[in-house]
């Protein structure tokens, strides 16, 4: 524990270990299209929103409702929050911000990973009165039961209650455990295909409560298109077209 | 299954050259025995049999993209209407399927016009390009370069010599189309201009801004030689009336206004849309019966005159005004997002928008009627534009692509 690097309620930009520069080149294309761009919604965090943009669910129902996403693969908790204090909030007016973020920050204990999330939402409701921000609570992760499920319990457990103590206009969306945990304590790879980052069908049940939210909080409803949908794969559109 | 002695010689040719280059080799001395053929396989079979393998599923593929347009073509031919001879040129309407998609741009495409003498079009786009697109054969001529960030829109003088941009790097171009070179570029607005257009009589551009200001520049000098103040927010569209006497402009304040331009005054400001107000278009003379049948004026006992706009919104409402008493007269709902784009059919009977509900709707003014919705785009459609007198209608879209459309 003596090489913790930061604590997780101090903003901190990624070291670039790997040496492409790739994070700050992620934020500074978010910082660019806040200039120009007018999201009604966003999405912002670590892999768990990031991956979101390339799923079905995104192009169907979120992108309609003008969303934009923030997610960066690999975040923890101070590195939203610099992003957040260094321009991704500054030139929009958003009426509706999603937070999913704190499952990457190993090197903390669960009440450090509440503080640091607790402080981006302070900050991104000073930054947005007018906005409605909803924090997510952290879905389940890993195979079989382990350290790292009890330590994200106890994380939304505390989160529910401090969430509450930050003004402005924050709403908790717990993330009900047994949605991906089934009666043995096991999580499926269909759900979470490395059993931390999700499928499209874990993202349909893991985002299905959020997008109610955000219409209810936008009063607008995306209506589903009847057209057909791109497939992934030509062999999946033949056995789905061919009787 | 029969083949042919030729056919079956190259398929064993194939079947050899699979086994062979996929190293199943007693396999492969089995078969050349038993089909009795030389160990020397010919190059040209290399590699056959995958290919052929694979081509089966990419046709199959195509064949049914293929019946796909052709059943939609069916459907519109047996239900959507007579052919266009048949038909007075005031009722013609975009239909499906699209004629051409015109890929090129790198960003979403922010404008789609037509010019008033050729048969080209124009696109701007976010990636900071203007091009020039051939509607009639779907070719593209050329690209303008200049701009260095998104052009917001576009707009020819009543010749079609010369066509003017604007763009979010502050700057107005006018641009020289014959020669496709710019010629002047007006600085002034302090933050992205949002639309540009020609003043009638093609001497004077008129341009709105996200600055909330609208701003008049005679295209002989290049200066700005005046300003229109009073949005509270970001000015979206700014449009001429037919003779030039006013604008009309809206914004992210959600309100329209009218301005009179002799005198810079504001003589209207039109509050009832929920949202910012994306679009606009000045009705033509031609839609006035319309106009106002669809209000219950009865045009026997002199209707009004209007002048009549119409505008859009991000409220998802398409709203017709009129000018001289500052009301709304009718609203028409249908779009399921975000309206982008409106134009009025030049036979004065329909309106025709665009959304990021990815469709293009034809309305039926009179009878205040969704007419027609085409499934127009993969992703939000931002511009449509349509010809005074030849049956297109082309749309511009986020998806990077610009489509035209037939009109029967």
């Amino acid at each position: 524990m003596s090489s913790k690097s930061t604590p997780a309620d101090i903003p901190q930009p990624v070291n670039d270990i790997q040496g492409d520069d790739r994070w700050m080149s992620q934020h500074k294309r978010f910082v660019l299209s806040t200039k120009e761009g007018e999201p009604e919604v966003v999405f912002i965090g670590d892999s768990l929103i990031q991956q979101l943009s390339q799923t079905e669910l995104w192009n169907r129902m979120f992108e309609p409702l003008h969303c934009i996403n923030f997610g960066i693969g690999g975040d923890q908790t101070q590195h939203v929050l610099w992003r957040v204090q260094n321009g991704e909030m500054d030139c929009i007016t958003p009426k509706v911000i999603v937070l999913l973020v704190g499952t990457n920050n190993y090197d903390h204990k669960a009440e450090e990973v509440v503080d640091g999330i607790v402080a981006i939402a302070k900050c991104i409701t000073q930054k947005q009165p007018k906005a409605e921000l909803i924090v997510m609570g952290l879905p389940p992760r890993g195979e079989k039961p382990n350290k790292l499920r009890d330590k994200i319990a106890t994380i939304n457990a505390k989160l529910a209650v401090d969430i509450e103590k930050v003004p402005g206009n924050v709403t908790f969306l717990p993330i009900d455990p047994s949605l991906f945990v089934n009666s043995e304590g096991f999580i499926s790879h269909q759900d979470m295909y490395d059993y931390v980052h999700f499928t499209n069908k874990g993202y349909n049940k893991l985002f299905e409560q959020l997008l109610d939210l955000v219409q209810d909080l936008l009063h607008e409803f995306v209506k589903v298109e009847n057209t057909s949908q791109d497939t992934d794969s030509i062999a999946g559109e033949l056995a789905t077209r061919i009787p | 299954m029969v083949l042919s002695q030729r056919q079956r010689d190259e398929l064993n040719k194939a079947i050899a050259d699979y086994l062979a280059s996929n190293g199943y080799n007693s396999a492969l001395t089995e078969f050349l025995k038993e089909a009795s053929m030389p160990m020397e396989i010919d190059k040209k079979y290399t590699g056959i049999l995958e290919k052929k393998w694979t081509s089966v599923i990419r046709l199959q593929k195509k064949v049914m993209d293929l019946e796909a347009k052709l059943s939609e073509a069916e459907k519109e031919f047996n239900t959507g209407g007579p052919t266009r001879d048949k038909r007075d040129p005031s009722e013609w309407i975009p239909r499906p399927p699209e004629r051409y998609t015109l890929t090129g741009h790198r960003s979403p495409v922010t404008r789609v016009i037509f010019h008033p003498m050729f048969s080209v079009m124009v696109s701007s786009s976010e990636d900071a390009t203007i091009r020039v697109w051939d509607y009639e054969t779907g070719d593209y001529e050329r690209t303008l370069k200049g701009h260095t960030d998104a052009v917001q829109d576009i707009a020819f003088d009543h010749t079609g010599k010369f066509l003017v941009s604007c763009s979010a790097d502050m700057t107005i171009k006018l641009w020289d189309f014959q020669g496709f070179e710019c010629v002047k570029t007006m600085y002034g607005h302090d933050h992205n201009v949002s639309s540009v257009t020609f003043m009638p009589s093609g001497d004077f551009i008129v341009s709105s801004s996200r600055d909330k200001t609208i701003k008049m520049w005679e295209v002989a000098t290049g200066y700005c030689v005046k300003t229109f103040t009073g949005h509270r927010e970001w000015v979206r569209m700014v449009r001429v009336n037919q003779d030039g006497s006013l604008l009309a402009s809206c914004s992210n304040d959600q309100t329209l206004r009218v301005w009179v331009v002799a005198t810079k005054e504001c003589k209207a400001e039109l509050r009832e849309h929920e949202h910012v107000v994306e679009c606009l278009a000045w009705a033509p003379e031609s839609g006035f019966p319309a106009i106002n049948e669809a209000a219950g004026i009865d045009n026997k006992k002199g209707g009004r005159s209007g002048p009549f706009l119409a505008s859009g919104s991000r409220d998802k409402a398409i709203k017709m005004w009129d000018i001289s008493t500052g009301l709304c007269l009718f609203t028409l709902m249908g779009h399921d997002n975000w309206v982008r784009g409106i134009v009025f059919h030049p036979g004065g009977k329909f309106i025709i928008s665009a959304s990021d509900d990815k469709t293009l709707r034809v309305w039926d003014i009179k009878n205040r009627r969704n007419q027609k919705t085409l499934e127009a785009h993969q992703h939000f459609v931002t511009s449509l534009d349509m010809h005074r007198n030849s049956p297109y209608v082309i749309s511009g879209s986020v998806d990077q692509t610009v489509r035209v459309w037939e009109c029967r």
